[in-house]
């Protein structure tokens, strides 16, 4: 019996290795996001290839950085927080990408660097609950106005670009003027209205938080709102100084199939990939040539159609000072 | 008198309405998830709109949800196996063994027990991404035995510390080869126990989400890390109607549970 | 290996130690030796020294999620005790039919999928929930109450968790107190609430104290409840353990944190194991 047993231990094992082998693992955030990039992308990718895609996720910086500190890496393709991928390329934990296989002439040159090629590019809007708020919110000062928007107001969870910049706008801060970012000003304009805030720790969170009126009005992804219309929710974004920010795709060091990864990359940065995922998920394309492939209403909602007055976050300052901004944000949230 | 229901008087009232207070209690988000499962709403909006199948349909329709369950159910047997056959032999060590340090084994093999899973999970798998098993089946077989091996020792210690060693011991006088009584004689009489570690094995195994987050591949999912990225990523009713299936199966497994008991204590 | 001779009846120092080494080894390669590993990075990482040590007592924060996790482990404690009492009286009571019926609803909730039972507690308490809407449909509060979110969200999840813990060795102890010591106490002329208070309270509080204790360590290193249930205000040492490692990349300090919580669970056991031995067991095996 024993014998059996461990025949049939040692065959588990080696197949489980041997799903490794060949396959390309990409790890996203999961949810219609990743659903999105999976159809965009891993399909059109294993049609072409024959390499299959198996995808993983959610995206953990932790276990990023054990793998690779291990040696034992089993992401090929990994979906991250702009400003991540410059701090970890910094530290040498992502492969360089290979110009020769991804084409960089085609990509917006806000989103590549050396280590890391856009995913998809974002806005942070201003969305409300129109069943909920009789009035419209119309300014990130009015997200802090509780006597004019009564009610719990909601913002991202974790410590990245974007709430903090919005404290500063909302509290008069010049868009010009943003960066550095005065932290402590950032963190008592936060404090007025800190017992009112739900954070939300992921998009579908975010949406349920809207959609069933538990906050009112937030902080959201444009992609989010975007899709709430979609399902027939009466909800409504302001995108008067909406801030952009980006997903990109990191090769970690030391993945298995480095030259297969970045065929995936080609893919994913190529027109058609792009143009298909911003279809899908309501998120902008990083492709310059993407827009003409997709169906003009699309184009309509994408953040590109509300440039006036748009603001790109720094993700350089961000990689510099993430560590301690981190520190500070949780400090500041536990307290 | 406060110790017999017929005389607690008025004092049996006030027991039974915070009894029945506590059930309901326990009752309610059970009752509460199987309710959400058909309700329309995408955005889990109590009482919904209209009632609905389609998150049913939805899970039943999306291969990775029956995928993990599998995954769960692979992973559950083997570690019932392991952690009952491991179980046993340590069982029989700490009831009759007589070495120095007994007590000391035995508080060790609890261990797992009360140690706080989150430290369990991030030590296990720094070790595991350097051996190689992070994400592999055996992996998960591994960190899984550890947690649910306390339970089997319980179980078991109980039953083999109840049964009289002397019926084996005359087994063996009468001829019988000392493996022999204990699988013919020792095994039989300590069924119930053996049953218990192996029910409780298997449900730690199939509810245990921390160290399965970080043990999880993509090819390798259980259940509650499938619920636990959904609850985090899409918060979808289809989580409420997964929710429910896993409480009908558990009132299965509870019924099978009792009639096996009421035929092992025959 | 164990001998046939052995086995049964030689006194031999060692006898019956061979049965123990498989799980001896599986413990000490996969349990003993990663947890060590963990803690040796405390002091190694990011260079020798205690300086991880430090920083977890010099910084705010860190103080108070200490405060947090042993005042949420000790609400609950309190809680879980305070309703689970009358429950395993009267279970010890009880006609069958009807403790075989309390038992079922006990079981079923504590086999229930963790996860499946803490989301239906976040929806459950939501300001829009169902429990929120009740309230405000019969006029008890105007606004809804903040019950998610915060430490009363934390404190009904986990005492829901926590409630069979408790009643199942308080049940135990309970059933195998003599009702005539009690009768005895009546005859002597002592009242009711001087039973209570005299006999019952003393004689059951061994099945109590394990199962409170068993209680307090399990809710000193829960994870997914209070992440799920809890605001940021309300992060406890696992939690950030898991934030310390999985966003902050800081395996030194995760490392810290963690000895910390197994210093303080792994003491708490020994004096388990030392006062309640006998009732731990049940606790765990039911």
């Amino acid at each position: 019996m024993f014998k059996k047993l461990s025949i049939a231990l040692a065959f588990t094992m080696a197949t489980s290795f041997a799903a490794y082998a060949d396959d390309l693992v990409f790890t996203s955030w999961g949810g219609t996001t990743q659903d999105a990039q999976k159809e965009a992308w891993a399909d059109p990718y294993t049609k072409a290839s024959g390499i299959n895609v198996l995808q993983d996720g959610p995206t953990d910086y932790g276990k990023l950085k054990a793998m690779v500190d291990s040696g034992n890496v089993s992401w090929d393709v990994v979906d991250v927080e702009y400003d991540f991928a410059i701090a970890a390329a910094k530290a040498g934990l992502l492969e360089p990408i290979d110009f020769a296989i991804v084409d960089k002439k085609e990509i917006d040159p806000r989103f590549v660097t050396d280590h890391a090629v856009g995913s998809f590019y974002y806005s942070f809007v201003l969305g409300y609950n129109k069943d909920v708020l009789k009035e419209e919110p119309k300014s990130w000062a009015d997200l802090f106005d509780t006597a004019k928007f009564a009610g719990k107001r909601t913002f991202y969870k974790w410590s990245a670009p974007g709430v903090l910049e919005i404290a500063l706008l909302a509290d008069g801060v010049a868009p010009d003027k943003l960066y550095p970012l005065d932290l402590d000003r950032a963190f008592a304009k936060l404090d007025t209205i800190k017992k009112d805030i739900i954070w939300w720790g992921g998009g579908a969170e975010s949406q349920q938080f809207l959609a069933s009126g538990e906050a009112p009005l937030g902080m959201f992804w444009n992609g989010r709102i975007f899709a709430i219309q979609q399902t027939g929710g009466n909800v409504a974004a302001s995108w008067n100084q909406n801030l952009t920010a980006a997903d990109v795709l990191v090769v970690p060091k030391g993945a298995r199939n480095k030259e297969a990864a970045m065929k995936f990359l080609a893919t994913a940065t190529s027109a058609d990939g792009q143009a298909v995922l911003a279809t899908r998920s309501g998120y902008a394309p990083i492709n310059i040539n993407a827009k003409t492939r997709m169906d003009a209403a699309v184009v309509a909602s994408l953040p590109d159609a509300h440039s006036e007055g748009q603001i790109n976050l720094d993700m350089g300052y961000w990689a510099q000072h993430r560590d301690e901004i981190a520190k500070r944000w949780y400090d500041w949230q536990a307290k | 008198m406060l110790l017999s229901y017929d005389r607690l008087g008025g004092l049996r009232f006030g027991l039974w309405a915070i009894t029945i207070a506590i059930c309901l209690f326990l009752l309610l988000p059970v009752l509460f998830i199987a309710a959400l499962s058909f309700g329309s709403s995408q955005w889990l909006v109590f009482p919904p709109p209209a009632w609905t199948w389609r998150w049913y349909g939805e899970l039943f329709a999306d291969p990775r949800w029956l995928a993990a369950a599998w995954t769960s159910l692979k992973v559950g047997a083997l570690v019932t196996i392991c952690s009952v056959v491991l179980g046993l032999l340590a069982s029989f060590a700490l009831v009759r063994g007589k070495f120095p340090g007994r007590l000391w084994l035995k508080a060790l093999f609890l261990t797992p027990m009360v140690l706080p899973v989150v430290v369990f999970a991030v030590a296990l798998y720094a070790l595991f991404l350097r051996i190689g098993l992070s994400g592999t089946l055996i992996g998960f077989v591994i960190a899984h035995t550890i947690l649910a091996f306390p339970f089997a020792v319980i179980s078991i210690t109980n039953a083999l510390e109840t049964f009289d060693k002397s019926i084996e011991d005359a087994a063996i006088l009468c001829g019988a080869s000392p493996w022999l009584a204990k699988w013919k004689v020792t095994l039989p009489a300590i069924r119930l126990g053996l049953f218990s570690a192996a029910l409780f094995s298997f449900l730690i195994s199939w509810d245990e989400v921390v160290v399965a987050i970080f043990m999880a591949s993509p090819t390798l999912q259980t259940l509650p890390v499938r619920i636990w990225g959904a609850l985090r990523q899409d918060l979808t009713p289809v989580i409420a109607a997964a929710s429910t299936i896993l409480v009908v199966l558990t009132l299965i497994l509870m019924a099978v549970a009792g009639l096996v008991r009421k035929v092992f204590a025959k | 290996m164990v001998t046939a001779t052995a086995d049964i009846r030689e006194p031999f120092r060692w006898t019956g130690m061979g049965y123990a080494v498989p799980a001896l080894l599986l413990l000490a390669f996969f349990f003993v030796l990663p947890v060590l590993a963990l803690l040796l990075r405390s002091i190694t990482e990011p260079e020798l020294g205690l300086q991880n040590y430090a920083e977890l007592f010099a910084t705010s924060t860190y103080a108070r999620v200490l405060f947090n996790t042993f005042l949420v482990a000790g609400v609950v404690t309190l809680f879980s005790l305070l309703l689970g009492f009358p429950v395993a009286w009267l279970l010890a009571i009880m006609p069958q039919r009807w403790a075989r019926i309390v038992f079922a609803v006990i079981l079923l909730s504590m086999w229930t999928n963790l996860l499946a039972r803490t989301y239906a507690w976040m929806v459950l308490l939501q300001r829009t929930g169902v429990i929120n809407k009740m309230l405000m449909a019969t006029g008890l509060v105007s606004e809804p109450l903040p019950l998610v979110n915060n430490l009363t969200g934390v404190t009904i999840g986990m005492v829901y968790i926590m409630l069979p813990f408790i009643i199942l060795p308080l049940h135990a102890t309970l059933r195998a107190i003599d009702p005539a010591i009690l009768n005895a106490a009546a005859l002597c002329g002592a009242g009711r609430w001087q039973i209570f208070r005299r006999v019952l309270v003393p004689l059951s509080a061994p099945g109590a104290a394990a199962g409170a204790l068993m209680v307090f360590v399990m809710s000193l290193g829960y994870f997914v409840t209070p992440s799920l249930l809890g605001g940021t205000a309300n992060m406890m040492l696992a939690g950030m353990i898991a934030q310390l490692i999985q966003s902050l990349l800081n395996w030194g300090l995760g490392g810290a944190a963690a000895f910390i919580l197994l210093t303080v669970t792994l003491a708490i056991y020994a004096l388990q194991l030392r006062y309640f031995s006998g009732a731990a067991g049940t606790a765990g095996g039911r």
